[in-house]
């Protein structure tokens, strides 16, 4: 299609005509210029009718040009909710108007309107009750009304990304106050972040008259002069927290990122000083017929006209009550239509505009009639005080100026400039910007205060409602009859009409129609001043925030063995253990148990938790954190510990070896490594910072490899060097220290959590994978094989080796925990002790037992209930594995305490509500209870 | 065959032994560069925050100083101290700290933690926006000068960040975490480095 309503060359256009940019918008081809937003660019083409509204669907054309324009709202490709009278055309887009049925040009559901006085305020929360059965019902007609567009589950994921940056001053708003602020606090040697809304610095000089631009010309020269000032353009100041904690979101930046522009970012910004220069936004009036197509805010026509060169009707009638009102109708009898001024100043009204998908005509308030095709609005500002409110303002009104003004209740980090504070010429907005840029730097040292000139405040007539009822908020269809019937039915606080009504809740969140609705609500409560109302809140955000910009890169912490690369080349299934990625399996886990118990086998261990404990008070330390006793722990010698908490719960459990007379090696589960660290720090630093004892995290520093099985010794024998690996010189639970395959400073000591022979040895984590190979090579004749964890699961539990956190919970005593022979209560004093103590006295927890189902291949499901009768849960099953030693299912679970007895028979329920029988076992051990092999 | 150590974090390229650590041959002139400098020889001297040892030490918590040639000691934490030294000196490191602590008449620990430390170089004027992408630190020179250094979350991980500027006073970090998330830390500033034209350089040690 051609662009009908293109304008010839405007002074301070910022298409591109040598670039011409084709698009689609309901399935039709269009040609914009590079420059032109989205609606720009159709409205040179002569499309009027951009979404259709909330609740009525009434077709809705452009309002106010900018981002905050509610009747924009646009599909581009797969990204809903675009505002597409901000968001930039491009190259290829496909555009689509949302949740219109069955077309932009017919909605059905249109039809609403004329019903509209059954859908007053309210209208969701009285109606649809009941009966209650057919709310699914209800639910799939509302949500055909539901406003929004589309999100594929098959959409690209964009780029989304996060910055910190921390500056002297922070400017929010572009315009010639914020500007100026930027430019004298960077001159001034301050480091300045300015932050625009639009693509381009400017506010309204980008679409005023000759002097404007060439005062925004110099602007721009000195900003790109000056190095210590960063522009995020295309960028709004989301949020102000305590501190100046402020958020921006960056749309689009001009960055490529393996060719794709990253989407948002998401700035988290630190400045010493906020400079809020937001300015002040053009607001409606309320009358019936005000949201037909062809209906206009002055500033919207401006930005059309000026820096899109699109004519926007070609009749046109201008209700003006300023300057600004006065200086549109010029720019649009320079462009050449016919204009009409309709001026308030003089006393002159509109109450009415008719039309079908467009306006036709305009009554005025002496009962006249024009016809137009374009009407606009100039009726007053705005200010745009939501950061205010965020940091801790509430802004007054001024009848006489008819807008709200910023009081002195702001912190001093906090600086209004421009427009906010007052009225005056750019020369004035400039000149006060300016000084509040110079004391922004002052209070970071740069420069002296100095003083802050004035700002007068114009009178403006106050113009919000003609003598008929129209939209206030066109997000939401919120209309002044709404408003009054809210009053009508009791609600008298602002806050409570917004949240009965949705007034100010809708997209825009109220930044055009947020006065209306306080000026509104006056006039039903037949009051003047608007302060008795009050002004509902700005919270952050400013403006709408994806998730994904919330969410950021993804930056998930994988941590890897140093034998990583060796699992991966021999096909081990990857378990996720937290942060740690851990060879499950190499493929059979019961091959791998076999070969453990026949021959050796070896096992990754490296995430096991390790504190390296150095200083002649180690061992209070032990004994203090652990259930059992470590004073009397011999150089060489290993033992194994439990903490519990103060509450007496299991906490952790591990072996702790004695190196050397003062130094020894705590090893914790791989999940609880750092938490145990923090806990023992804690009690050292807090409770006994008079101990002498350093404790250094060195889990990774070690790679650590469980070698298992009867054929263990032999195969360790091949490559230590300088250690006796007999049982007489190397007995069960011992440490001993020496090289490994070449490779010094190595410790090894002889535990069995699978129940065998086994030596846990731990080597520079460096040199991991060396050993790990030398192992493999050197025992390929003993049939040595790696083993994953899920048949170290099994093993252990062969072997009754319970694990914290598998078979204990955050309510499992350490009675309960068949720790008894473990929990020294003769000891002088250890954490834990005294519920410990109070626990040996009662017996109403429930007991770890060994459970054998009495149908040998049946493995109920781990957490099965174990229950008697229909209604009462006695226990439950907490580990559970098919045993390929035994040739049978085998457990670990939690049963009663009047239950604990060997060889009684317990129903348990397994998750399908089948049941079936299991027994306590004596013991936990279901193999080798005596532990003869792991001795061995 | 000598056993030859290994970092955490993969090498790029064709590699060589240094001092028996495996290293990578690539060489970069980026702007910006990233190398794995893991092998460096990495001593942790542990003291008590209060005692007279820390009080009358030249640098604390968050400073960085030259101790001798090729040796960065760094005021780790309160009462602690990281020294930094060429590849395959940990030994003598040890031996110098511990001879150097003896006489103190303080409770004072070396631990080599050359194996449990991954530790990176990032060079270039843009590291600090780089770095700004995943740490909320302030690097300007007024906060974090030369020779400073903080611990911190960067990439939502645990980092020791020390600044230490190249001979050309090329903006420079020397960035380490815990060996087993080496490859993740590494992987996270490559992906952030990608807008300023960040490149993998070979360890840049000898």
């Amino acid at each position: 299609m051609s662009q009908n309503r293109r304008a010839d060359r405007q002074a301070g256009e910022v298409i591109d005509r040598n670039a011409p940019v084709v698009f689609s918008w309901e399935g039709k081809n269009y040609t914009g210029f590079a420059g032109d937003t989205i609606v720009s660019a159709l409205a040179a083409n002569g499309v009027d009718i951009f979404s259709r509204s909330f609740k009525y669907k009434r077709p809705r054309g452009v309002l106010s040009a900018s981002f905050h324009d509610p009747n924009c709202t646009v599909q581009v490709d797969d990204e809903p909710n675009v505002r597409g009278a901000h968001r930039q055309v491009q190259q290829g887009m496909t555009i689509s108007p949302e949740n219109v049925w069955p077309s932009l040009a017919v909605d059905v559901r249109s039809i609403n309107q004329f019903i509209s006085r059954f859908l007053s305020a309210g209208f969701y929360y009285k109606t649809f009750m009941k009966p209650q059965r057919l709310w699914p019902m209800y639910q799939k007609i509302l949500g055909r009304f539901a406003a929004g567009g589309i999100t594929s589950p098959n959409a690209e994921h964009g780029y989304f990304d996060k910055r910190y940056i921390h500056v002297d001053v922070c400017v929010a708003g572009g315009g010639p106050a914020g500007i100026a602020a930027a430019i004298a606090a960077a001159k001034a040697g301050a480091s300045v972040l300015l932050v625009e809304e639009e693509y381009h610095i400017g506010g309204h000089l980008r679409y005023g008259g000759a002097s404007d631009l060439q005062t925004l010309a110099e602007l721009r020269r000195e900003v790109a002069a000056l190095s210590n000032i960063e522009v995020l353009t295309n960028a709004a100041v989301t949020a102000r927290y305590d501190m100046n904690w402020i958020g921006v979101i960056q749309r689009q930046p001009d960055i490529l990122v393996n060719g794709h522009q990253i989407h948002e970012r998401l700035c988290k910004v630190r400045a010493n000083t906020l400079i809020v220069a937001s300015g002040l936004i053009e607001r409606p009036y309320v009358f019936e017929g005000n949201d037909l197509a062809g209906i206009m805010l002055s500033t919207g026509v401006r930005r059309l006209l000026n820096l899109h060169a699109v004519l926007p009707g070609k009749t046109a009638v201008v209700f003006t009550a300023n300057a600004d009102g006065d200086a549109c109708a010029a720019d649009l009898k320079r462009a050449g239509l016919h204009v009409t001024i309709v001026d308030a100043r003089n006393g002159e009204n509109i109450v009415r505009a008719t039309g079908g998908k467009r306006i036709k005509s305009v009554q005025l308030g002496d009962g006249k009639s024009i016809s137009c095709d374009l009407l606009i609005i100039a009726v007053g500002w705005t200010a745009n005080v939501p950061l205010l409110n965020m940091a801790g303002d509430r802004p007054v009104y001024d009848k006489d100026a008819a807008r709200f003004f910023p009081t002195d209740r702001l912190p001093e980090s906090v600086l209004v400039a421009g427009g906010l504070v007052g009225d005056g010429s750019t020369n004035e907005l400039i000149a006060h910007g300016s000084s509040i840029g110079t004391n922004s730097a002052a209070r970071s040292g740069f420069g002296s205060v100095v003083s802050i000139p004035s700002l007068a405040r114009v009178q403006h007539p106050e113009l919000y409602r003609s003598t008929t009822h129209g939209y206030v908020d066109y997000s939401e269809d919120v209309s002044s009859k709404d408003l009054f019937a809210a009053k009508k039915e009791g609600y008298d606080s602002i806050e409570l009409v917004k949240r009965y009504t949705t007034v100010t809740m809708g997209p825009s969140q109220g930044k055009l129609e947020s006065v209306n609705a306080v000026a509104i609500m006056a006039e039903a409560h037949g009051v003047s001043d608007f302060n008795t109302i009050g002004t509902t809140v700005w919270r952050p955000p400013y403006v709408p925030i994806t998730l994904g910009a919330l969410g950021g890169r993804g930056f998930e912490n994988t941590r890897y063995s140093p034998m990583q690369s060796w699992h991966e080349a021999h096909n081990a299934s990857p378990l996720v253990a937290g942060d740690w990625i851990r060879p499950e399996h190499y493929g059979d886990p019961s091959a791998e148990v076999a070969n453990v118990r026949t021959n050796v086998g070896l096992i990754d261990v490296t995430p096991l938790g390790k504190l390296d404990m150095r200083g002649r008070d180690v061992a209070k330390l032990l004994n203090l954190l652990y259930v059992n006793k470590f004073l009397k722990l011999e150089v060489g010698a290993v033992r194994y510990g439990v903490m519990c908490a103060e509450d007496g719960v299991v906490m952790d459990d591990g072996v702790t070896g004695r190196l050397g007379e003062n130094h020894y090696m705590m090893t914790t589960t791989s999940s609880g490594a750092a938490t145990v660290w923090e806990w023992a720090e804690n009690w050292l630093q807090t409770e006994h910072p008079d101990w002498e004892v350093h404790i250094a995290p060195v889990t990774t520093a070690f790679a650590s490899i469980n070698i298992a099985g009867p054929k263990s010794r032999e195969l360790l024998a091949r490559v230590v060097e300088g250690v006796d690996l007999s049982n007489a010189a190397f007995p069960y639970m011992n440490v001993r220290q020496g090289s490994v395959a070449g490779i010094a400073d190595c410790f090894m000591w002889r535990i069995g959590f699978t129940g065998e022979l086994s030596f846990e040895i731990h080597v520079p984590a460096s040199y991991g994978l060396h050993v790990w190979e030398t192992l493999i090579e050197t025992g390929k004749d003993l049939g040595v094989g790696p083993f994953g964890i899920e048949a170290q699961r099994i093993m252990r539990l062969e072997k009754g080796h319970f694990i914290v956190g598998q078979d204990t919970d955050g309510l499992t005593v350490g009675f309960g925990a068949d720790l008894e022979w473990c929990i020294k209560l003769d000891k002088d004093d250890f954490v834990g002790k005294p519920e410990l103590n109070w626990q040996s006295q009662r017996s109403n927890y429930q007991r770890l037992v060994g459970l054998q189902p009495v149908d040998p291949n049946v493995v109920p499901t781990e957490a099965s209930q174990l229950v008697e009768g229909t209604r009462s849960i006695v226990g439950r099953i907490t580990s559970s594995r098919f045993s390929p030693t035994l040739k049978r299912s085998i457990c670990l679970g939690y049963v009663e305490p009047r239950l604990a007895v060997p060889g009684t028979v317990i129903t348990c329920q397994l998750p399908d509500r089948s049941r079936i029988q299991v027994t306590v076992m004596e013991g936990l051990a279901h193999f080798d209870p005596s532990g003869s092999r792991m001795k061995s | 065959m000598n056993p030859v150590a290994k970092s955490p974090i993969r090498v790029t390229g064709s590699s060589t032994v240094v001092h028996g650590w495996e290293v990578s041959n690539r060489q970069s002139s980026a702007a910006l560069r990233l190398s794995d400098v893991t092998p460096l020889a990495k001593v942790l001297i542990k003291s008590d925050a209060h005692s007279r040892f820390a009080a009358s030490h030249p640098i604390a918590f968050g400073q960085v100083r030259v101790l001798f040639k090729g040796v960065l000691e760094i005021g780790c934490d309160p009462g602690a101290w990281l020294l930094v030294g060429s590849v395959g000196t940990a030994s003598d490191l040890v031996a110098t700290a511990t001879t150097s602590t003896a006489d103190v008449g303080e409770f004072i620990s070396v631990i080599d933690i050359t194996h449990g430390r991954a530790m990176m170089r990032l060079s270039g004027v843009d590291s600090p926006r780089l770095l700004n992408k995943i740490c909320a630190i302030d690097l300007s020179d007024s906060v974090t000068p030369n020779h400073s250094a903080f611990r911190s979350s960067v990439a939502k991980l645990v980092t020791d960040v020390i600044r230490d500027d190249l001979a050309d006073s090329t903006r420079s970090y020397l960035i380490h975490c815990e060996r087993s998330s080496g490859q993740h830390l590494f992987d996270c500033i490559l992906d952030a480095g990608i807008e300023f034209g960040i490149d993998v350089d070979g360890a840049g040690f000898s």
